[in-house]
């Protein structure tokens, strides 16, 4: 009945084994000709990222899943964690050889100057956001600092 | 030759000049909001400073924290790419105040090209033709009616603060002018901070022809010819060619020379393009961008010349090493700027990329930072591929571009890809007869 150059029952029936079989292709040869009937796995292959290595700054790098995220991460996520709102070093003390602005486990108040950050030749009062009690100190008098860089944790 | 550079830009533009920094030997510092921290050439860079949020005020064009990033970092050159403050004085000149060197022109040069009334005065000081216009900034509606009337309409008013194809108004006969000079003014206070405005005849049928330029703190200055930029959509440029198909090299040297003698007399050093409006055999010169510009990968595939590289070894105080004469134009290129948009809408179209394929071959070039799993965010401009193709000729260079096109993939948001397809198919396009306003009248023509 079919104009067709092959019979489509066939095909129907190759195709019906792919199914039953689970297989992806299938090629017939006969005198007359050839059929070949493929299909698409039902998954998509999964994509890899493909991102060339970098060689260092590997606290750029997102952290594969499974493996633990670094100390760095975690403080940036923590609740609690003062960022630093600018690009500078960071000073713990109102000037060298005085005592530092607050201590690890001291309560301190929202608003109360917690360390310097200097850029551009001025110095920067950074202050606590909110109340409570400093449970971390994650950086060092002298260091630089970057945007977003976790400072302090307060609980 | 520089300790290190730190640059002062994104996406693919800060991956080209790392790649320059690269080749120099030079280890460079990425500087980048916080929406870009998994960005391509921060994931390459030797260092990288993470500077603000995603607002580019609060980052790209946050001087304190890029000066900042600089000083902890120990940068002693800042390579500022293009857009953001590339042409910003005001942050050359703090660049230079804090000891470091800002690789381009002068402060000066930078100020000079940045206001156009003054531009175009110099040029025309130095031999350089311009589009007949007034010499000053209009404060006067009667004396802009004369001179209106004088130079014939319709006429173009422009704001002397503008650039880049912004802050323009055509004002077709007298009637129009009055309110379109109020209406230019209003909108060069708001988007540029100056409202003086000034006058040119307006060209109805123009090619962009632009000129790239390098010169040494010797004052030796060379041209790598011509492109041509005609194709543009609200005067932003999608594709450039070098050579412009309109010109021969006999006219290319006639500018070059015109050009470049002008340039040797203000001092102007590092590099710089100008950009003109050639009609009816004439050039008239519009304005200079003094910056490394989107489409220098043309130029650099027909001279061979690395402009970011030669950019770098000039503001070391390097010679150029070569004259004019040293420079062979081979061949003919063509780019494509491959936006985030909506091909027929050009709605912008952020997202994340799930798969891409750059195509390959003799003759073709893709600068992009895009990679499978990168996000284009919706906080910057839509560029996120130059898709470049070389070839002995412009024939040949169109049967290179087709099939890049097709081959280039990005999956995951939309691209302009499939404009250029069409446009690289197009019996005008082919025969390289378009002006400034046939892209415009191309995309309308399908919609």
């Amino acid at each position: 009945m079919s104009g067709l150059p092959f019979d489509p029952e066939v095909i129907r029936a190759l195709a019906a084994l792919l199914k039953e079989t689970g297989l992806t292709e299938i090629e017939v040869a006969e005198k007359e000709g050839r059929i070949r009937v493929a299909r698409q796995p039902a998954a998509p292959a999964s994509l890899t990222v493909a991102a060339p290595a970098a060689a260092t700054s590997s606290a750029a790098d997102p952290a594969p899943a499974g493996v633990p995220t670094s100390p760095i991460e975690d403080a940036a996520n923590h609740p609690g964690a003062v960022k630093s709102p600018m690009v500078g070093v960071v000073y713990l003390a109102p000037e060298p050889g005085a005592a530092p602005f607050v201590a690890l486990g001291q309560e301190v108040e929202a608003g109360q100057t917690l360390l310097l950050i200097e850029a551009m030749k001025t110095f920067n009062q950074i202050k606590a956001p909110k109340t409570g009690r400093l449970a971390r100190i994650l950086v060092q008098s002298g260091t630089p600092v970057e945007y977003g860089e976790p400072l302090m944790i307060l609980e | 030759m520089f300790q290190k550079i730190l640059i002062a830009n994104r996406g693919e533009v800060a991956l080209r000049v790392q790649r320059a920094c690269r080749e120099l030997g030079i280890p460079s510092v990425a500087v980048h909001s916080t929406a870009d921290a998994a960005a391509m050439h921060v994931r390459l860079a030797d260092e990288s400073v993470c500077i603000g949020p995603p607002p580019a005020r609060e980052s790209y064009l946050n001087t304190a924290a890029i000066l900042s990033a600089a000083t902890i970092t120990g940068a002693d050159a800042i390579h500022p790419g293009y857009g953001f403050l590339s042409e910003n004085a005001e942050f050359a000149e703090m660049v230079e105040a804090h000891g470091l060197t800002f690789i381009g022109p002068s402060p000066a040069h930078i100020r000079m090209m940045g206001d156009k009334i003054e531009a175009k005065r110099v040029m025309a000081a130095h031999g350089v033709p311009l589009v007949p216009g007034s010499t000053e900034a209009l404060t006067d509606a009667a004396k802009a009616r004369k001179l209106a009337s004088e130079l014939g309409y319709p006429v173009l008013i422009k704001a002397a603060a503008g650039g880049g194809g912004r802050g323009m108004q055509v004002a077709r006969n007298a009637g129009e002018l009055d309110e379109r000079l109020v209406l230019a003014r209003a909108e060069a206070l708001a988007g540029f901070g100056n409202d003086a405005v000034y006058l040119e005849k307006y060209l109805d049928r123009p090619r962009h022809i632009e000129l790239q330029i390098l010169a040494d703190e010797e004052g030796r200055v060379v041209h790598l010819g011509e492109r041509d930029c005609s194709l543009q959509r609200r005067h932003q440029k999608l594709l450039e060619e070098a050579g412009s198909p309109a010109l021969t090299p006999a006219e290319r040297d006639r500018l070059g020379a015109r050009v470049t003698a002008a340039l040797g007399k203000i001092g102007y050093r590092n590099a710089g393009t100008l950009e003109f409006l050639y009609q009816d055999g004439e050039f008239a010169f519009i304005e200079m961008n003094t910056r490394l510009q989107v489409e220098h990968p043309v130029s650099e595939m027909i001279t061979g010349i690395d402009v970011v590289r030669e950019q770098i070894r000039i503001a070391a105080g390097q010679k150029l090493g070569y004259g004019q004469a040293d420079i062979r134009f081979t061949g003919h290129a063509i780019e494509c700027r491959v936006n985030a948009e909506n091909p027929v809408s050009f709605a912008p179209s952020p997202g994340r990329v799930a798969a891409y394929h750059p195509p390959g071959g003799l003759g073709v070039r893709v600068d992009s930072a895009l990679y499978a799993g990168s996000v284009v965010t919706p906080y910057y401009d839509s560029l996120v591929a130059k898709l470049i193709v070389h070839a002995p000729e412009r024939t040949e260079a169109i049967a290179r571009l087709a099939p890049a096109i097709d081959e280039l993939a990005v999956i995951g948001i939309e691209t302009t890809l499939p404009l250029f397809h069409r446009i690289a198919e197009s019996a005008d396009f082919r025969a390289g007869r378009y002006n400034v306003h046939w892209l415009e009248r191309f995309v309308a023509g399908t919609a």
